[in-house]
């Protein structure tokens, strides 16, 4: 178990929920296990004086025909019920684990087989399916918990294969497939580790099912036979003697309500506080809607920013991300500073873990509940976004921020059609009627360049391309009238042909409304095609600020004349390498004391390593934070780093 | 130094004919670079090849064998395109590398060959004990690729293994890729969409459209006097093509 899965148990039993079905389910067991032998005696002891008698201070749950205390014997009893509910869940477990995995160990004509088998037997009510193995093994306990367990396996068996074949989908089993590992070693290793979790918490559920189940056919006589009692059994005692003493079937009954519930509740809460992530491992930050992590609504900070002028559409200072880690929590983003205006296109380039995505969380809030974000100012159209969950902010990120990521393919609900999908968003944030959402997401779709909106908005996300799902995901941000679309690497899992299609679409897009467009790229050919002005990020920091013009020739740091260097062009010189840029990129949980590129930097002098240089305005007009800027020499070979004299 | 051929392979899906009758020549020690839009069937190509779909025509051909698909050594090894789904988030980046030596080192042989493998590929050794989670995507498709060479293949199958890296690390991959394949004498089936990068890896270039190729040769070729209209579209949508244009006017 790894960190994170730690994190998430602990997470569950910090709700109350988790909290009371954790504590309940512990007393249960803990009276299966300790319980029988204190009582052991009183549960037995025959008082021919008191029998069938009502509760009293003595027996509060009154006696039976032998005078035998009740309260006891229900308590007695916990051990045979849950031993027997937990045996039989075992059971269930076993088999359908077997079955579940034995499409995926058996190969495919085998396997549909044992599929097929399995579809048949769910068809079948468990109840029916649990008399019917009742009667095969026999009346008695060993029969009972044999017919339970097996009546349960079909669904659970179920489960394990719509889970694998979720997880054997992924590359990283068909990698271990190409690298010749077998196949029961990829289930123990690969399948069965990334499904422990939903099937643990469907167990737990199924513990409290079966449960019950075990008192029902111990109450029809099927189950545990006497002298032996559970609490089915027990019950079954006490609704013939019901008129007598109510309380001779009340107590068992509590009894098994009491510890089905909590088995249940406990499962049900561990599901919650997994989330979906678990079930499905779609990283969190793929939710399109920022509105969506809704929380407590606190007052709205409404007031329109002092002194930004009024055309800032995006104004960000100074701003951090940091993450608790084991050793003191790393900065990923350290002290970003910079403005976007109505209608301007600004590109961030930069290293991959340069913390490029992460400032594009922080700027929708979509950083993951661990991380922390800090700034000294971070406003969208003069709100402030830093504070609160307010309704108000919410409807701005909704309507006035549009995001768009890099897997199409996960930023979509599969199982619903695209267009009611971006209906939605309206629906949420505007409070249009169904028809009048569903008419604007044929429009907007058809705003995107989708050709036949009508019909395809009828359609579901795998119908559509990856490049119409990346142009649908641009038109849910265009469901409102965004002021800003957010695009992290919108093109990097598209062809060229399509890139150029979305490229051409978001620049359309910006021009014919004004919109401002942040696009994340590592690639500085693709920015360099639609931005005005582009960030160039290192290690946390923007290090330059420069117009895209002058990216080529009028780049003033060191790293961004690297980076642009680096990227492969259709003239690039075949008979020697690439230019790359030696080293790492800095970790960010290992920062050094000065210029974070001053291990890869070839104009490094002693002042770089022991200063951190402050991103400010270079003679020339633009932003750098170097202590050697300037421009490009034109041969890069001849300059001595030692010669260059300090710029301030 | 090994050759992988197709001869007229088809690959279906139900009723979709995702490869159709390709007919493909891998040469030994050199690198085949094939290009093509999502969904032409490249990937498709290159799972029949490692044995991850079955094909429904045509034969694939190591060196004039049949590939051999089963058994602990795979003389094919495959990098993934997508970073965030080929790598176990359960398993740490040596666990996942490890699994792909072959066997017969002991624990410390492993363990150093593990180093030597993340140095190859620009990581710290010391992050063997990383998960998935903790790297940034750049950084996974780093571990990927050291996993396919961990395997010592004799062709490499590459698909799309840059399109998610950056730049920087692009430039050092496409250079390592070149190292590798002169000295070790890997052929290597390079796929990307990406024409700037298939320029610089492949000496010989294949064009892909709908399940079947429309244009192959020698690279020098088919990217000075592109012969078929989907080629020359593809030219024209290379990034950066349009910038230097602009800049000259
Ligand atoms: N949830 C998280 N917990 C801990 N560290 C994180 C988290 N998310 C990101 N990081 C770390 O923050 C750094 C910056 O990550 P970020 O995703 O912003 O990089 P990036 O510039 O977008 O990179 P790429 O080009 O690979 O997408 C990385 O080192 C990453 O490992
Ligand atoms: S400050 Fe020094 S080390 Fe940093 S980029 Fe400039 S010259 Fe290089
Ligand atoms: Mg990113």
């Amino acid at each position: 178990m790894n960190r994170r899965t730690a994190h998430r148990w602990l997470r569950v039993l910090r709700t109350p929920m988790g909290r009371t079905a954790a504590a309940l389910v512990l007393v249960v067991l803990v009276l299966a296990v300790v319980g029988p032998a204190p009582w052991n005696a009183r549960a037995d002891a025959v008082d021919t004086a008191n029998i069938l008698a009502g509760p009293s201070a003595q027996h509060w749950a009154g006696t039976d025909n032998l005078g035998r205390d009740i309260a006891f014997r229900v308590l007695e009893a916990t051990r045979l019920s849950v031993g027997l509910a937990l045996a039989a869940t075992a059971i269930g477990v076993v088999a359908g684990l077997l079955l579940g995995t034995a499409p995926w160990l058996l190969g495919r004509r085998l396997g549909r087989l044992v599929t097929g088998a399995v579809q048949i037997a769910i068809a079948f009510p468990g109840l029916l399916l649990a008399l019917f193995f009742a009667v095969v093994f026999g009346v008695g306990a060993t029969g009972a918990a044999l017919a339970i367990g097996l009546a349960g396996a079909p669904t659970f068996a179920r489960l394990v294969q719509t889970l694998l074949a979720g997880v054997a989908a992924r590359d990283f089993v068909a990698a271990a497939r190409i690298a010749g590992v077998g196949r029961l070693r990829i289930l123990v290793r690969h399948l069965l580790p990334n499904i422990a979790e939903p099937l643990v918490v469907n167990a737990t559920i199924g513990a409290g099912g079966a449960l019950l189940a075990f008192a029902g056919l111990s109450f029809l006589g099927l189950g545990v036979q006497a002298p032996s009692y559970d609490w089915g059994r027990l019950l079954y005692d006490g609704i013939g003697v019901l008129y007598v003493n109510p309380a001779a079937a009340i107590a068992p009954a509590l009894a098994v309500l009491v510890a089905g519930l909590a088995l249940n509740l406990l499962g049900e809460s561990v599901a919650k506080g997994f989330g979906m992530d678990a079930l499905v491992g779609l990283p969190a930050s793929a939710s399109p809607s920022p509105a969506a992590a809704a929380g407590p609504a606190q007052p709205a900070a409404e007031r329109p920013a002092d002194d930004a002028p009024d055309d800032v559409v995006l104004d960000v200072r100074d701003l951090t991300v940091s993450f608790p880690a084991a050793a003191g929590p790393i900065r990923p983003v350290r002290g970003v500073t910079f403005s976007i205006r109505r209608g301007e296109a600004v590109g961030v380039v930069g290293e991959s873990g340069s913390g490029k995505s992460l400032t594009a969380l922080a700027v929708s809030r979509l950083v993951d509940a661990a991380g922390r974000v800090d700034a000294d100012r971070l406003h969208l159209l003069g709100t402030d976004l830093r504070e609160g969950d307010s309704a108000a902010q919410r409807r701005l990120l909704g309507s006035s921020l549009a995001m768009v990521f890099q897997d199409p393919a996960s930023s979509f609900n599969p199982t619903q059609r695209i267009g009611r999908q971006l209906a939605e968003t309206s629906r949420h944030h505007h409070g249009l009627g169904r028809r009048a959402a569903f008419a604007r997401a044929v429009d907007r779709l058809r705003a995107v360049r989708i050709t036949d909106p009508d019909r395809r908005a009828r359609q579901y996300p795998h119908e559509f391309s990856g490049g119409m799902r990346q142009r649908a995901m641009i038109g849910m941000g265009l469901m409102g009238s965004p002021a800003l679309i957010v695009a992290d690497e919108p093109t990097t899992a598209l062809d060229v042909t399509v890139q150029r299609q979305v490229l051409d679409l978001l620049t359309a897009i910006r021009t014919s409304d004004a919109v401002a467009l942040l696009l994340i790229s590592h690639d500085v050919a693709v920015v360099s095609e639609v931005c005005d002005r582009v960030l160039v990020m290192y290690a946390g920091r923007i290090v330059e600020d420069l117009p895209t013009d002058r990216l080529t020739t009028g780049a003033l740091h060191p790293y961004t004349r690297a980076l642009t260097a680096a990227v492969p062009r259709m003239d690039s010189p075949l008979d020697r390498p690439l230019p790359v840029i030696p080293g790492r990129p800095v970790d960010p949980a290992d920062v050094p004391p000065g210029c974070a590129y001053a291990a890869r930097c070839p104009l490094a002098s002693q002042r770089c390593r022991d200063e951190d240089p402050p991103l400010a305005r270079h003679p020339s007009g633009h932003r750098v934070a170097c202590w050697h800027a300037r421009p490009e020499p034109a041969h890069a070979e001849a300059v001595r780093p030692a010669s260059v004299v300090e710029a301030s | 130094m090994s050759e992988l051929l197709f001869e007229d392979v088809t690959v279906r899906y139900g009723r979709l004919t995702a490869v159709d009758g390709v007919t493909l020549r891998v040469p030994a020690g050199g690198v085949l670079g094939l290009v093509g839009e999502s969904g032409s069937g490249k990937s498709t190509l290159a799972r029949a090849a490692v044995g991850l779909v079955p094909p429904a025509g045509g034969r694939i051909l190591l060196d004039g064998e049949p590939v051999r698909a089963h058994g602990r050594h795979r003389p094919l090894q495959m990098v993934f395109q997508d970073p965030y789904s080929s790598l176990d988030p359960r398993m740490t980046i040596g666990e996942t590398i490890t699994e792909a030596i072959p066997p017969g080192m002991s624990r410390a042989q492993r363990r150093t060959e593990v180093a030597r493998l993340l140095e190859l590929v620009h990581l710290d050794p010391g992050r063997a004990s990383a998960y998935p989670g903790q790297l940034s995507g750049g950084q996974r498709q780093r571990v990927a690729l050291a996993r396919a060479i961990a395997g010592r293949p004799r062709v490499v199958i590459a698909d799309e293994i840059t399109s998610a890296l950056d730049v920087s690390i692009q430039g050092a991959i496409l250079n390592l890729v070149r190292e590798l394949q002169r000295e070790l004498g890997l052929s290597i089936l390079f796929i990307s969409h990406n024409l700037a990068v298939v320029r610089y890896v492949a000496d010989h270039v294949a064009i892909m459209l709908r399940g079947r190729v429309v244009e192959q040769g020698p690279a020098a070729r088919v990217l000075s006097e592109p012969g078929h209209e989907y080629t020359r579209a593809l030219l024209d949508a290379v990034p950066g093509h349009r910038l230097t244009a602009r800049s000259a006017t």
